[in-house]
């Protein structure tokens, strides 16, 4: 108990949404990287529970298999775990090995908990030993653009993932937002008018399909 | 140190990097493109052979140093 309370009085608050990424520099799989050699390109930073374990495994894999669709997106995947950079040799060797796949992205070996603690992947009521299964999307620009947290029992949905990055870029693209389940090639929303010349303007606009003056879709 | 290896000889992507750099200066993009390797890695490669002595920076490009020339005729 005590164990805990000190380790959750050493978690800094998780970035949030809209925040400068927290710089780092880190042992990896693939050498030292800084987040800023990722600069110009967006990143999936993510954190799983440990090593040679089931469900990380599985997610692994996964999000290997969708390295290239991400790579199409300008993104970088780079994962994080409190093991050793030995470790994660091995279980990336025993991976390859055991069921055929070459995990190809850096993976941290954060095993002093530095970049853990700035991106708040420990959740002390859940484990002080182990990282959440956090991701976080950092756009090209460096800025936390999204946060999703998992608990250790589930394993993330690489759909969403890839789903969500793609929503981002074409919000910022087009200056729009996405409704509920959007896919790309769906309609998107059209940003509420701040105006009421522009709220007339829109809803007599025939390239926008509106309900209402506030809710309006079009095609890209 | 991930661009020697345990004998003390340069890694093949270490090699490939000098060599690109061998001839002229290059930025990190355009090694990138040219050796088909994520720009993250290149930035970081660099970084490496940099703090080693291998290559030398000059503004936003690199080119390889008198050391690392010495070491690429060695790794032959």
């Amino acid at each position: 108990m005590e164990n805990n309370i000190e380790i959750q009085e050493n978690v800094v608050s998780l970035p949030r949404i809209g925040d400068k990424a927290p710089s780092f520099e880190a042992e990896t799989t693939h050498g030292t990287l800084k987040l800023e050699d990722f600069r110009g390109s967006w990143v999936v930073l993510f954190s799983h529970p440990a090593d040679f374990t089931p469900v990380c495994t599985t997610e692994f894999i996964a999000f290997q298999e969708i390295q290239d669709d991400l790579r199409e997106l300008n993104t970088e995947l780079l994962g994080l775990s409190v093991d050793s950079v030995h470790s994660h040799i091995a279980w990336v060797r025993n991976v390859k090995e055991k069921l055929g796949v070459e995990l190809k992205f850096p993976i941290i070996a954060d095993l002093n908990k530095d970049v853990a603690k700035k991106y708040g992947m420990i959740m002390p009521n859940e484990s002080t030993t182990e990282t959440s299964r956090a991701v976080f999307v950092i756009d090209d620009k460096q800025t936390v653009r999204s946060v999703i947290y998992y608990p250790l029992s589930t394993g993330r949905n690489m759909d969403e993932i890839l789903r969500l990055i793609k929503a981002l870029q074409t919000s910022d693209q087009h200056s729009v937002a996405t409704p509920a389940n959007w896919l790309p090639g769906e309609k998107v929303i059209v940003p509420p008018p701040k105006t009421q010349e522009e709220a007339e303007e829109q809803i007599n606009d025939d390239s926008i399909e509106c309900k209402d003056w506030y809710f309006c879709k079009k095609q890209l | 140190m991930s661009c020697i290896n345990s004998d003390g000889k340069l890694t093949q992507s270490a090699t490939a990097l000098l060599e690109a750099v061998q001839n002229d200066k290059h930025t990190p993009e355009s090694l990138a493109k040219e050796l088909g390797v994520p720009l993250f890695k290149v930035r970081s490669s660099l970084r490496d052979m940099s703090s080693m002595g291998f290559v030398e920076q000059i503004e936003d490009a690199y080119v390889v140093s008198e050391g690392g020339k010495k070491l690429l005729n060695k790794n032959k």
